[in-house]
């Protein structure tokens, strides 16, 4: 079995390959013996960790659903059970930017593609093969904003991308400014942003590949194609998994920067996204509560994104 | 020629392409920084007509910069510092000790991977603003570290569980107590996971703008990408400026990642690979 798996597997278990977690140091056996403290030592080490998670991850989470039911304004505090969920549904903005997230969806094999086309070439040792893995990924460290900032010169309407489609006989885009575009562009500068990084996870697979396989196509004369299909997607299927779902993770919320900086949501609130909604609600129109209700349809969005992971997972487990 | 040999000499070309496509905006804003409005106006794409750094200076120096970047600092610092110590303690902990609960808190920790901060926002701003803890220092010092802990747990676990056991008998057996192994034997042998794992978390920090935007509301507090986001509609008139501000904040990054890729792209495929 490939090393490739995803978080969900414990470290330990996939480490050692039995069920039985390895877990040494017993108290009661060496020279420090079984003083209280020693017992408690364990507890102690984890206890930073543990409060800090707990106190501002996992309660917040439960807070946020709870305050999801209640109202905003002059409601504030009370109960208003589905109020907001109702709302929501009925706010064009917020279906806007579910809209956008079925767009993103769609667009994410795509996203996956360019990354793993790449990495495959790479991988098959093309010319220049070792500069261009760095210079991919270095978008990658970049702050949304700085990206967003870079590219808001670059999609000015006169700016260097419409000169470069003057040249070739295109009309000038209003790349930024034109609703039907605008979620594209944004979305296309965040694929060029990120594509390094699925780029390098996709690479860790390849080093798990075993190398015999496509030289024994190569030898039968396979054409590139055939030696994708047949031999490395199926070689690199948990890797694949393992990109789908952070890319869409990704997607759905690492994109504040780039919308905050480039288009602010606009324009007629085209480019709005879940997590966009809940700041602009939470952070504009003091609103808490509706944005609460917002974030439990986002996490909500999330969930389905990870169980769906998981039964692809137990499926493709089962083949092996 | 192989057919295979054939393709990859064709699939250089887009590569290469695609290459120069992804310095070149940085190419590009860098030349435009160096240039005065008036060349900036005539021609953005002919090169700079020389080596000018008034643009960078005047971002510096009018646009609060310097006080942002001290902001970043202080709050990346803080964080980075937390999360190794609490990341390495636990991961020791769940990787090598036993313990009662052990696997319920690893999975506790595990599972706030997949609770992404919009989800928790709006509860995490009141329970700061409660706390007191808002607009301030180690109120975000502590955001980032939640936000960033269950990352750091889960790659710490899984880095120490690799290590043999019998060394930390061997540690005990001369008398160790357990904080002992922890500082004399995990900290040492944990060092080039924390490398990797503390500039991860330095960049995921300093690039971060919703948290700061959240929970930094005010100008003076601002951190660097918070101020950035501001440069848009204070040089609107002048590109220039604008240019040179964004730089500035990009460069303390890009010089981390020439000294740093390894490290960096081991800790982004770790999660991937190990587990």
């Amino acid at each position: 079995m490939p090393t490739t798996a995803t978080p969900l597997r414990t470290p330990v278990r996939a480490r050692s390959g039995t069920p039985t977690p390895r877990r040494r140091v017993r108290s009661g056996r060496g020279a420090a013996g079984t003083s209280r403290s020693e017992r408690l030592a364990p507890y102690l080490l984890v206890a930073p960790a543990v409060l800090i998670i707990g106190v501002f991850r996992l309660y917040p989470l439960a807070l946020g659903v709870n305050f999801s039911f209640t109202g905003d304004g002059e409601r504030n505090g009370q109960a208003v059970g589905l109020d907001n969920y109702t709302v929501l549904f009925d706010d064009p903005l917020f279906i806007a930017s579910m809209r956008n997230v079925g767009l993103l969806v769609l667009l994410l094999p795509v996203a996956v593609a360019i990354p793993g086309l790449l990495a495959t070439f790479i991988y098959l040792r093309v010319p220049g093969h070792r500069v261009y893995r760095s210079v991919y990924f270095f978008p990658a460290v970049l702050s949304p904003v700085i990206i967003g900032a870079i590219f808001n010169l670059l999609l000015a309407f006169d700016g260097p991308a419409n000169a470069l489609l003057g040249a070739v006989g295109l009309g000038p885009v209003d790349w930024l400014g034109d609703p039907d575009v605008a979620m594209y562009a944004v979305v296309g500068v965040h694929i060029w942003a990120t594509f390094g990084m699925a780029l390098v996870v996709f690479l860790a697979g390849f080093a798990t590949l075993d190398a015999s396989l496509i030289d024994a196509a190569r030898v039968d004369g396979a054409s590139l194609p055939k030696v994708v299909r047949h031999v490395i997607v199926p070689g690199l299927s948990r890797t694949i998994q393992f990109v789908v779902v952070t890319t869409m993770i990704g997607m759905l919320t690492s994109m504040f920067g780039l919308l905050y900086v480039m288009t602010g949501g606009g324009p007629e609130g085209s480019t709005y996204l879940p997590e966009y909604y809940i700041w602009f609600q939470q952070g504009q129109m003091g609103r808490p509560a509706l944005a609460s209700a917002a974030s439990t349809v986002l996490f909500g969005v999330m969930l389905v994104v990870g169980l769906a992971q998981i039964a692809v997972l137990r499926r493709a487990g089962r083949e092996d | 020629m192989s057919p295979l040999r054939a393709g990859r000499w064709l699939a250089a070309i887009p590569m290469a392409a695609l290459a120069i496509a992804t310095v070149y905006p940085l190419v590009f804003t860098a030349n435009v920084a160096m240039k005065t409005r008036h060349e900036y106006v005539l021609d953005r794409f002919a090169p700079a007509e020389g080596l000018r750094w008034e643009a960078f200076a005047t971002a510096w120096s009018s646009a609060d910069m310097g006080r942002y970047l001290a902001n970043s600092l202080i709050v990346v610092t803080g964080a980075v510092a937390l999360l190794l110590l609490f990341g390495s303690m636990a991961g020791f902990a769940l990787s090598q000790l036993r313990f009662r609960g052990s696997r319920l808190l690893f999975l506790a920790c595990l599972s706030a991977l997949f609770i992404p901060f919009q989800v928790i926002m709006v509860p995490l701003a009141r329970i700061m603003g409660q706390t007191g803890l808002i607009d301030t220092h180690p109120g975000l010092v502590l955001a980032y570290t939640a936000q960033f802990l269950p990352f750091t747990v889960f790659l710490m676990t899984s880095y120490y569980s690799g290590i043999p056991p019998e060394i930390i008998d061997a540690a005990r057996i001369d008398g160790n107590s357990v904080y002992g192994v922890y500082g004399r034997i995990m900290l040492p042998l944990g060092r080039p996971a924390l490398l990797s794992v503390g500039i991860l978390n330095a960049l995921f920090c300093w690039n971060d703008v919703l948290i700061a935007l959240l929970l930094m509301p005010s100008a003076e507090h601002r951190t660097l990408m918070v101020g950035v986001t501001s440069l848009r509609g204070q040089y609107s008139a002048d590109i220039p400026t604008f240019a040179g501000g964004v730089l500035i904040a990009a460069v303390p990054v890009l010089v981390l990642y020439l000294c740093f890729q390894r490290q960096i792209t081991a800790g982004v495929t770790a999660g991937a690979t190990k587990g």
